[in-house]
C-alpha cells in the first residue's frame, strides 16, 4: 500500500478517491465524466488536450466519497505527460466503445500502462473497472460483445464491469458506483490484513458484506 | 551517520517529504531510489544533522526522473518547526543521518530539483532529488543555520566555511564591530547577498542600519560611511585570499525591481488603405517591419486578414509581385493536388499495410468530428467543411509524414480553413504556421517541456514570488500551461479573438516567445487569487482551465507588451532572460558555467531551423532494459 493511499483511508466520513479515466481517443472519456458529474452531454464536445478534472460526491452506504475524476488525451505523443497522473489514483476505469473493436484491444495496453506508472506494486489487488461505452447504440454497429468483454475482465482478474452510454446517461452512475465499492472491498480486505483488530474495520467490512452481489464474482486476488 | 542514543530529546526544525535518495555510500544502497523525508534535526546537545529516512515506497527511477512526476494529489509538508517530536519518531536508526560538522560543502544542480552533500573527499556523501517542488527551502533554512560561501568556481557549489579558519574570525569580528547584525547568521546572509548583488545588498545592509538608527538609543547609532567602509574593508580582506565575487546564484532570493509596468492601450487595425499604401505598383510590400509592427499594435481589420495572413504565414514572400504571386498560387495548388493524390489513391491492402499511416488517418477522423462543432462554418452532420479539414490534415501528413498529425493540429487548422475558405490557401498557410509551431509536437514533447520551463524561467525573473509558490505547490513544472501553450490559447478564446490573438504573435513583435510573456500577463494577474486561496496542484491546475472564455486579449496582450518592457529595461535583466527573448546579450561570460541547462543549450537550434535536436534536458537517467522493452511497445508506432 502507498503511502498516498495510506492517507486517504475511508477514516472520515468524506474520503477523497482519485479516479483516472483511461482508453483510446473517442471511446466517450470526456463525456463519462461530464455526464456523471454535471449530467450532461454535449454532442459538440471537443477532444481533450492535456489534462482536465472534476470533482463529484457521491454517497455509498452512509460515506460520502469525493471522486476527483482525471481524464487524459488518449494520444500516444501525450503519454509523457499523461502518465505522472496516475500515481497516487485510488480507481482506474479502462474504457473503450462498443462500436470500435480496436479500442477494445487495446486496454491490455492501458491496464499495463497504468499498473506501470501509478506504480503498483505486482500482485496487489487494484480497483479496476472496464467500462464499455456507446450502449445506445444499434446492435448492427456493435463489434465488442458483452462476452468478450467479460471474457477479458475474467482473464485480468477485473471483477467489476458494465457498459454504459454516455449519450443516454445509462448506467453512468453505476459504473462509478461500482468502482466505489470495488475500491472499499480491497480496501478493507487490505486494512484487515494489515491492522487486524480496529472497530472500523469491522464496521466497514459489514457494510461490503452485506453489498457483495454488486460486485461480479471474487477473484482478485 | 554517526551515532545518536534514542533518549535524546530530537527537534525537527525542517521537514521535506517527497525526496529521494539518489545515490550515497554503500551502507545506504538499499534505500538508493527511495523516496523519503528529509530533515534538519537539533539534538538536544546542540548538534545538527540532516537527515532522511524512507518511507516505503520504492519507485523506479523512470517515474521519479520523469519531469511531471511532481503530481500527486496528496499535500506535501514542507515546513520550519521547532516542536519536539512525538515518541514513535525517536526510533532512528534507519535514518540516514550527517551530521553538519562532517558537511563541507553542498551543491544545487538541476534547476534546484537536486542536492548533493559533500564532506571534502573526493567522492561526495549523498545526493538528494526532490521531486516535489525543488530544495529551495531546505537551503534557505540551511544557510541561516549555517554559514555558507558561494564556490568562485563552481556557482552552484557551496562551500560551509570551516569556523576555526582564522579568516573566517575576521569577518565575524568585522561584523561584531559593526555592531549591525546581532545574529552572525544574518550577518552571512547579507554577505552572501553582497557576493552576488552587490548593490541590493548594501541597500539591505543599509536599510537595516537604518532600522537601528530609529530604534532607539540602546543602539550606537553608526555613521553610514563607516559602515560602508568597514564592510568594504570586510570584503576585500576575505576576497583577497579566498574567493570572488560569484556572479548568479541557482535562485534569486531578492524580487528584482523591475520599472513599473507602463500601459499600451492597443492601436487601431491595420486596413485596405494602409496596406495598398504599402505596396509598390507591381504589388511589392517593401518595409514589412513596418506593417508587422502596425499588426503588432493593433491587429489587422477582418475583411483584409484573408490576405495579410498569406504573408503572416510565409506562404506569400512579402516582397514578391503581383505576378510572381499568380505563378507562386497556381504553382502552389499543383502541388497541394499531388500530395493530396498520394493519400486518395492508396488502396485498402496498403493502409492496412502501412500501420503509422492507418494510425494518423484514423487520428484525424477521430478529432475532425470533434473540432469547432460549435461553429456554423463545422456544424451539423456531414458538413463539408469537415471533409476539407479532413483533407488538408491528410494532405499534411504526406507533406511532414515524420511529423505527422498530432492532437492540436485540428484545432490550428480550423480558424485558419474558416476564413480562408479554401483548401490549398489554407494548407500552405497552416504549413506556415506548423513551420513556427512544430516544436509543440515533437514526438517526446521535448519542445513543450523546454517552453514549460522557459515560462518557468522568465516568470522567476519577472515573478519571483509567484515562480516560488509554483515550486512550492508542485506546480514548478507549470504544466498547468499546457493547453494555453500547445495550441497558443485556441482553447481559452473565441475564434474571433483567436483569430486576431494569433496575427499579433506572428508578426514575431516585440520579441521572440512573445507567447510566453502572454501567460506571465496572464498568471501574474491570477497570482492573488492562486496565492489567497492556497491552490494547491489540483486546484491551479483547476483554476488555469476555468480561465477558458474568461480572458480578454486586449488585456492580456497590453499587459504582456507592459511586462515586455519591464524585463527590457529592468537592471538585472539575466543573459537566460535576454536570450529567451532574444535580446542582445551584453556578457559573454555567464555561459561558461558547466551546468548549463538543457533549454539553454539549445536555444540556438529552436530560434534557428532546429539544426540539433534539443536534448532531454534529464541527465543521469537510468533506463533498465525491462523499461526499454516496455517503452517500445507502447510506442513502437512512433520509432
Ligand atoms: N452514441 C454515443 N456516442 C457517444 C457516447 N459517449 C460519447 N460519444 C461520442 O463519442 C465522441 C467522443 O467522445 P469523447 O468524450 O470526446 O471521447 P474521449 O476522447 O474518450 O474523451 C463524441 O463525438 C461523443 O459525442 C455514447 O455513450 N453514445
Ligand atoms: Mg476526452
Amino acid at each position: 500500500m502507498s503511502s498516498a493511499r495510506v492517507n486517504m483511508r475511508p477514516s472520515s466520513k468524506n474520503t477523497l478517491l482519485k479516479v483516472v479515466i483511461l482508453g483510446d481517443g473517442r471511446v466517450g472519456k470526456s463525456c463519462l465524466m461530464n455526464r456523471f458529474v454535471s449530467n450532461q452531454f454535449d454532442e459538440h464536445s471537443f477532444h481533450t488536450i492535456g489534462v482536465e478534472f472534476l470533482n463529484k460526491d457521491l454517497n455509498l452506504d452512509d460515506c460520502t466519497y469525493t471522486l476527483q475524476i482525471w481524464d487524459t488525451a488518449g494520444q500516444e505523443r501525450f503519454r509523457t505527460l499523461r502518465t505522472p497522473f496516475y500515481r497516487g489514483s485510488d480507481i482506474c476505469m479502462l474504457t473503450y466503445a462498443i462500436d470500435d473493436k480496436s479500442t477494445f484491444s487495446n486496454l491490455q495496453m492501458w491496464k499495463n500502462e497504468f499498473l506501470y506508472y501509478a506504480d503498483i506494486k505486482e500482485n496487489t489487488p487494484f480497483p479496476f473497472i472496464v467500462v464499455g461505452n456507446k450502449s445506445d447504440l444499434s446492435s448492427t454497429e456493435r463489434e465488442v460483445s458483452q462476452v468478450e468483454m467479460e471474457t477479458w475482465c475474467n482473464e485480468n482478474g477485473i471483477t467489476s464491469y458494465i457498459e454504459t452510454s454516455a449519450k443516454d446517461a445509462n448506467n453512468v452512475q453505476e459504473a462509478f458506483r461500482m468502482a466505489v465499492r470495488q475500491w472499499i472491498k480491497l480496501e478493507t480486505r487490505a486494512d484487515k490484513n494489515e491492522i487486524p483488530f480496529n472497530d472500523t474495520v469491522d464496521l466497514k467490512t459489514k457494510h461490503v458484506e452485506g453489498r457483495t452481489s454488486c460486485c461480479i464474482g471474487s477473484g482478485d486476488e | 551517520m554517526s551515532e545518536t542514543s534514542e533518549s535524546d530529546e530530537v527537534r525537527e526544525l525542517f521537514v521535506q517529504d517527497g525526496v529521494l535518495l539518489f545515490s550515497a555510500a554503500a551502507s545506504f544502497i538499499n534505500f538508493v531510489k527511495s523516496v523519503g523525508t528529509l530533515m534538519i534535526t537539533e539534538y538536544s546537545d546542540g548538534t545538527k544533522f540532516i537527515e532522511w529516512k524512507p518511507i516505503d515506497v520504492t519507485v523506479d527511477s523512470d517515474i521519479q526522473d520523469q519531469e511531471w512526476a511532481v503530481v500527486n494529489t496528496v499535500e506535501k509538508r514542507i515546513r520550519t518547526l521547532s516542536g519536539t517530536v512525538p515518541p514513535e519518531h525517536k526510533n532512528r536508526s534507519k535514518y540516514l543521518r550527517i551530521s553538519f560538522e562532517d558537511i563541507k560543502s553542498f551543491r544545487i544542480s538541476d534547476k534546484s530539483r537536486r542536492l548533493t552533500l559533500n564532506d571534502g573527499k573526493s567522492e561526495p556523501i549523498c545526493t538528494y532529488l526532490f521531486q516535489h517542488g525543488n530544495c529551495d527551502h531546505l537551503v534557505g533554512c540551511l544557510k541561516t543555520l549555517v554559514k555558507t560561501v558561494a564556490s568562485r568556481r563552481d556557482k552552484h557549489l557551496f562551500i560551509i566555511p570551516d569556523i576555526k579558519d582564522p579568516e573566517h574570525e575576521k569577518i565575524d569580528r568585522s561584523f561584531a564591530e559593526l555592531n549591525v547584525c546581532t545574529d552572525s547568521a544574518y550577518a552571512w546572509k547579507l554577505w552572501n547577498n553582497f557576493q552576488e548583488r552587490p548593490v541590493v545588498a548594501t541597500f539591505e545592509a543599509f536599510a537595516k542600519i537604518t532600522d537601528l538608527v530609529y530604534r532607539g538609543p540602546e543602539h550606537r547609532e553608526i555613521d553610514a560611511d563607516d559602515v560602508k567602509e568597514i564592510l568594504n574593508r570586510s570584503i576585500t580582506e576575505y576576497e583577497s585570499t579566498t574567493t570572488t565575487h560569484s556572479q548568479g546564484d541557482y535562485e534569486v532570493i531578492d524580487v528584482p525591481d523591475l520599472p513599473k509596468r507602463r500601459d499600451f492601450p492597443r492601436g487601431k487595425p491595420l486596413n485596405l488603405e494602409q496596406w495598398l499604401g504599402v505596396q509598390d505598383n507591381e504589388g511589392r510590400i517593401e518595409d514589412s517591419e513596418c506593417i508587422k509592427l502596425m499588426i503588432f499594435q493593433g491587429g489587422i481589420v477582418p475583411s483584409l486578414r484573408e490576405e495579410v495572413w498569406k504573408y503572416l504565414l510565409d506562404y506569400y514572400p512579402w516582397n514578391c509581385t503581383k505576378i510572381e504571386r499568380q505563378k507562386l498560387v497556381s504553382q502552389k495548388n499543383d502541388e497541394y493536388f499531388s500530395m493530396k493524390l498520394q493519400w486518395k489513391t492508396m488502396t485498402k491492402t496498403q493502409e492496412d499495410n502501412f500501420t503509422d499511416y492507418k494510425e494518423r488517418k484514423t487520428q484525424i477522423e477521430k478529432d475532425v468530428s470533434r473540432t469547432d462543432r460549435t461553429i456554423d462554418f463545422y456544424a451539423g452532420d456531414n458538413n463539408p467543411n469537415l471533409q476539407i479539414l479532413n483533407d488538408i490534415l491528410m494532405t499534411y501528413v504526406m507533406y511532414n509524414f515524420d511529423l505527422g498529425y498530432v492532437q492540436g493540429m485540428s484545432d490550428l487548422l480550423s480558424p485558419i480553413l474558416h476564413l480562408m475558405q479554401s483548401e490549398v490557401d489554407a494548407f500552405w498557410c497552416f504549413v506556415g504556421f506548423m513551420n513556427k509551431l512544430s516544436s509543440n509536437f515533437d514526438a517526446d514533447q521535448v519542445g513543450m517541456k523546454e517552453q514549460l520551463s522557459n515560462l518557468h524561467t522568465i516568470l522567476a525573473f519577472i515573478d519571483p514570488d509567484l515562480a516560488a509558490y509554483f515550486d512550492s505547490h508542485d506546480s514548478g513544472n507549470m504544466f498547468f500551461c499546457f493547453r494555453w501553450l500547445l495550441v497558443w490559447f485556441k482553447r481559452e478564446l473565441s475564434e474571433e479573438d483567436c483569430m486576431s490573438f494569433w496575427e499579433v504573435l506572428w508578426t514575431g513583435f516585440p520579441c521572440d516567445n512573445f507567447h510566453l510573456l502572454i501567460c506571465c500577463a496572464i498568471l501574474t494577474e491570477e497570482k492573488r487569487k492562486l496565492m489567497d486561496n492556497n491552490f494547491g496542484f489540483t486546484e491551479i491546475l483547476k483554476h488555469i482551465n476555468e480561465l477558458c472564455g474568461q480572458l480578454n486579449v486586449e488585456k492580456i496582450l497590453n499587459d504582456a507588451q507592459g511586462i515586455f518592457y519591464q524585463i527590457k529595461e529592468s537592471e538585472q535583466l539575466t543573459d537566460v532572460v535576454r536570450l529567451l527573448l532574444g535580446l542582445p546579450i551584453l556578457s559573454n561570460n555567464s555561459f561558461d558555467n558547466h551546468e548549463t541547462s538543457p533549454f539553454e543549450e539549445s536555444i540556438d537550434a529552436s530560434n534557428g531551423s532546429s539544426s540539433s535536436p534539443p536534448k532531454c534536458s534529464v541527465d543521469n537517467v537510468r533506463i533498465s532494459p525491462d523499461e526499454v522493452t516496455f517503452e517500445k511497445s507502447l510506442s513502437s508506432n512512433f520509432l
